[in-house]
């Protein structure tokens, strides 16, 4: 909108306040050297006047992203919203007395402090998020945006958890969101939860099809709620623990051609081992995005400015000079 | 007036002088701290069923509700200023989910858009619609968040099952303890709700015997003060004004209805808010260019053409 104001560049070559008008022009002596001086006066109020418009019109190089090589990996994180996930993390059976203190955390709180922990330590990764409850959806976009990413997790921490949980969806959104990305680095989806589903073979293949497609490594921190139960089989289970929806999840996800890794936390100890073992895993090359703040121009416009000021303001003084000897001697 | 030869010339050099001056200042002044004053807000937005009828207006086109709800928070975001946090929730059901804390809104514009984006009605995990408790679970979870936020709740008022006046649900915290406002969407007319299937795609209209038309415990008494039989319009909704108004009374909230202005809203949330102050660098490079550019040309201004300048 300033940039209207431009053509006020011409009044300096319109203007005669400082000319003296003079009887008879014949008189002056014919001077090539003043020609110049005026003629370049002329173009350097121009320029001044320019410069110091366009400096307010506010210029800038715009917000430019640029790609960089860094250590890290790219996360997807499904943390499970439902009901059960409110339980108290980690706690011991009823029947038993309470030897230790343990913490009365409920497991989501428990896993949004160590995941807040996790992306705090990852400086260069690129997050997105999944609300993962009765109906999944990819609430935050892969982001480098520290911030955005932090207080999404803690959002995720808050309140009560809702219904249920459907895992199947939940990782074909997480696969999804790097759909029509470019490959930058290693990719992982990191699903923490405390249940599983028994998934039907058409499910299973799609997963299997879509993981693979994307080149996505599959990450299961499992919070343990049946205390002793392993997601691998034992040879002293119990009856009851052969038909765990968690059990047959693990089966399925260990047939994957992907890399797929579970965790088994059922303490502190074990969910903060997990999380540092996948922190060390996940320290490979990666492409990463970053965002230059927009840099103004103005300092530049103003220098040419000053620059011209300065000139200009030399020749007025001396000229200023000039005529105040010129007046001295005529009153003599 | 007149002025001689030499007084121009001299006044010239002056004011170039302090032209000259001004540019100086202008690069090398540093900046000067000024405080803003910034808030907090945790925009809640309903993405129940009566949000997806279509009697909003963006830049002169109807559309849902909801999508009225999305732009104006998208505007007032803009409008919020640079160090000011928001957050996102949406509310369906009878409580509010919160999907990411307060964040500054300039520099994760970006990303509290794309999670903007994403609200539809397929997120609902329930179809009901219960307004008032899901106030309350706003501000019980808004006094987890550090600091507390003020509450920019989006709703048109619908209540689905509907509450009787007399019943309702108890609030148990203290009114004005968290701040907020009730931003009201909808028209004055009653029209049609679409229904969403379990997917959360629409699918018809709620029908006049698909919902309840009165509160559930007043059906049940006996008193006919309280159970009086009325227009059976529940499936039917407006923006319920005076139920909005009756609800941000009880939580001590201020209750702005079909907001036109972003920057409205954001001055209601500011009167509201417990504003905290936050210095930002300020360059005065634009004043100081500014005078000396209306200076110098002060300097070349074409006197000639109005007054006779001969001598």
């Amino acid at each position: 909108m300033l940039l209207w104001l431009i053509p006020l560049v011409l009044l300096p070559w319109f203007s005669h306040n400082t000319d003296k008008t003079v009887a008879w022009q014949a008189m002056l002596p014919h001077d090539r050297l003043s020609l110049v001086v005026t003629l370049l006066f002329k173009l350097l109020s121009s320029l001044l006047i320019a410069s110091l418009l366009l400096a307010l019109a506010g210029p800038h190089i715009p917000e430019r992203i640029i790609e960089r090589s860094r250590q890290g990996a790219e996360f997807v994180i499904l943390l499970d919203r439902s009901r059960s996930m409110d339980d108290i993390f980690a706690r011991p059976p009823r029947n038993t007395l309470p030897i230790e203190a343990f913490s009365t955390r409920s497991k989501r709180t428990v896993s949004g402090d160590y995941l807040l922990e996790f992306v705090k330590r990852r400086p260069d990764d690129r997050f997105g998020y999944i609300l993962f409850s009765t109906r999944a959806t990819e609430i935050l976009p892969l982001s480098y945006n520290r911030d955005a990413i932090l207080a999404t997790i803690e959002a995720g921490a808050l309140g009560k958890g809702l219904s249920k949980t459907d895992i199947f969806q939940a990782l074909s959104k997480a696969a999804a969101m790097f759909e029509g990305e470019a490959y930058r680095g290693s990719r992982n989806i990191l699903l923490i939860s405390d249940g599983g589903v028994i998934l039907d073979a058409s499910e299973k293949a799609q997963l299997q099809q879509r993981l693979a497609e994307m080149r996505i490594n599959l990450y299961w921190i499992y919070l343990r709620t049946v205390r002793g139960m392993t997601l691998d089989e034992q040879a002293d289970d119990n009856l009851l623990w052969l038909e765990m929806p968690e059990r047959k999840l693990h089966t399925f996800f260990k047939k994957l051609t992907t890399p797929y890794q579970a965790f088994e936390a059922g303490s502190l100890k074990e969910f903060a081992a997990a999380i540092e073992e996948i922190h060390r895993q996940q320290y490979q090359a990666l492409i990463v995005e970053e965002r230059l703040p927009k840099q103004s121009l103005a300092d530049w416009f103003l220098a040419i400015a000053l620059f011209s000021s300065l000139v200009l303001t030399l020749a007025r003084l001396y000229t200023s000079w000039g005529v105040k000897l010129a007046a001295q001697a005529d009153r003599f | 007036m007149r002025l001689s030869y030499q007084k121009r010339i001299t006044l010239t050099a002056i004011i170039m002088v302090v032209a000259l001056m001004l540019v100086m200042a202008a690069l090398w002044m540093p900046h000067i701290q000024r405080d803003v004053k910034i808030m907090d807000a945790l925009f809640v937005i309903d993405i129940t069923d009566s949000m997806n009828v279509q009697d909003a207006t963006v830049n002169g086109e109807t559309v849902s509700r909801l999508d009225w709800a999305k732009e104006f928070t998208r505007r007032t975001f803009l409008d919020m200023p640079c160090g000011a946090h928001a957050g996102l929730a949406i509310f369906s059901e009878a409580r509010s989910l919160i999907l990411m804390n307060p964040v500054e809104v300039c520099n994760s514009y970006h990303d509290l858009t794309q999670m903007l984006n994403q609200f539809d009605p397929h997120m609902a995990w329930a179809r009901s619609s219960e307004v008032s408790k899901a106030v309350y679970t706003a501000i019980r979870q808004a006094k987890e968040i550090e600091p507390e936020p003020t509450i920019v709740f989006v709703t048109d008022g619908h209540e689905s099952p509907p509450l009787h006046e007399s019943l309702f649900p108890k609030f148990d915290g203290k009114p004005g303890e968290i701040h907020g406002v009730i931003v009201g969407v909808g028209g004055e007319d009653l029209l049609p709700i679409p229904k969403t299937n379990e997917q959360g795609e629409i699918e018809g209209v709620w029908g006049v015997n698909d919902v309840m038309h009165q509160d559930v415990y007043a059906s049940l008494r006996s008193d006919t003060t309280t159970n009086v039989p009325k227009a059976r319009t529940e499936h039917l909704s407006s923006q319920k004004k005076s139920h909005l108004q009756t609800l941000a009374d009880r939580v001590g909230f201020e209750y702005v209805s079909s907001p036109t202005k972003p920057g409205k809203l954001v001055d209601a949330i500011r009167k509201v808010s417990e504003t905290r102050p936050q210095t930002i660098d300020y360059d005065l490079y634009a004043w100081f260019s500014a005078i000396a550019l209306a200076l110098i040309l002060l300097v070349y201004l074409p006197y000639g053409w109005f007054i006779r300048t001969d001598d």
